[in-house]
């Protein structure tokens, strides 16, 4: 899969669709675009303020960097069925998300379907 | 004519099937609670801030506004992190009152006989509101979270405090406040799996009005409250944010 960056207006209906979250620095990432990737787990932190996951691309013009991108807080993604255990080392993902502003290989990830194909929920209702 | 009959017959048809809230419990917030705005309210500052910031800002006095202008907000999105002077997310500071609100985590209530606690996921926060009939002193030490004196009236809790410090901020743009606030929470139970809650601000110092709002919360049966640590988790992010 093509790494791809999205055109401001695809990017704005990501954002417009997702809950307004109160996450800390987001002034950081440029809220126009969006990126995906399909990637191979190296690590995951559930830990607060928000889990990282950490990967290697695997396919695209950025096949061989090694990104992380963050999500919200471990309580919430618990209370929406996630687990430490959810994402392990050597799993395969595609997540898509907006990417810091200054090139910084980290991103606000906005998306992510997991190993088994179907979307990991990324807040609790 | 008959359009107005088929109209009617239909919005009959849909009432009839929502289902019915059940009736909430009488003097009894227990439980752990969210906040969740109605379906397509279009309140996203509600994680932010008290109202639109656009089209009902609050009144602010001179002091008010020059400290407003000298605040450097990030979760409303405008600062990094290694930019903001939010007393959060630079120092860990407690939230305050109001502000705790806007952490996006649930908060559970407690009652006993004489204490009723609001217990906020983020960060451990408690708040020991007293109904015991004590009234709040004229000259309290100033505390983060303030005083909390707590009352029915009729099914509603109306929780009053004061005695704040002047180093948090309202909300999560920079509004400040003075050691004169006076927060004013009106929870009201709507029906079962849902509170309404009216906080009024007053602060002659910061505030040339009072500024009030409604926020909503739903119940949420199965939650249990977390650990979330400011100091042993938030200091730490702006690293991530920060490395190349």
């Amino acid at each position: 899969m093509r790494t791809m960056w999205c055109a401001v207006a695809i990017a704005l209906g990501v954002a417009l669709s997702m809950p307004l979250q109160a996450h800390h620095g987001g002034a950081a990432y440029d809220q126009t675009k969006s990126v995906t990737f399909e990637g191979t787990v190296t690590e995951m932190q559930f830990a607060n303020p928000h889990v990282l996951v950490y990967w290697d691309v695997q396919s695209g013009d950025a096949a061989g960097q090694k990104w992380s991108g963050w999500l919200t807080a471990p309580n919430k993604l618990a209370r929406a069925g996630w687990s430490r255990k959810t994402l392990n080392p050597g799993d395969t993902m595609t997540v898509s998300g907006t990417p810091h502003k200054d090139g910084t290989h980290v991103l606000q990830i906005r998306k992510l379907v997991g190993p088994d194909g179907a979307d990991l929920p990324l807040t609790e209702n | 004519m008959r359009t107005l009959a088929v109209l009617l017959l239909a919005s009959t048809t849909l009432a009839a099937q929502q289902p019915t809230p059940a009736p909430a419990p009488a003097r009894d917030l227990g439980g752990v609670w969210m906040m969740r705005n109605p379906p397509g309210s279009n309140r996203g500052w509600t994680s932010f801030t008290f109202t639109d910031p656009k089209l009902e800002p609050p009144a602010l006095t001179a002091w008010g506004e020059a400290r407003f202008k000298a605040a450097r907000d990030s979760n409303g999105g405008t600062y990094r992190l290694d930019e903001t002077n939010d007393p959060v997310l630079t120092r860990c500071y407690p939230p305050g009152v109001p502000r705790v609100y806007f952490h996006p985590y649930p908060f559970e209530v407690v009652h006993t006989p004489t204490v009723t606690f609001l217990m906020y996921e983020y960060d451990h926060m408690l708040r020991r509101v007293y109904i015991d009939g004590r009234a709040l002193g004229p000259d309290l030490d100033p505390l983060w979270m303030g005083h909390s004196v707590g009352r029915w009236d009729g099914n509603d809790f109306v929780v009053e405090s004061t005695g704040f410090n002047d180093r948090t901020w309202l909300d999560r743009l920079g509004h400040a406040h003075s050691d004169r606030l006076k927060v004013t929470e009106r929870f009201r139970r709507i029906d079962r799996d849902h509170l309404h809650l009216d906080i009024t601000m007053e602060d002659p110092v910061a505030l040339a009005k009072p500024w009030k709002t409604t926020f909503f919360y739903e119940l949420r049966p199965g939650w249990e409250l977390g650990e979330i640590s400011c100091s042993g988790d938030y200091l730490e992010w702006s690293k991530v944010e920060a490395r190349k």
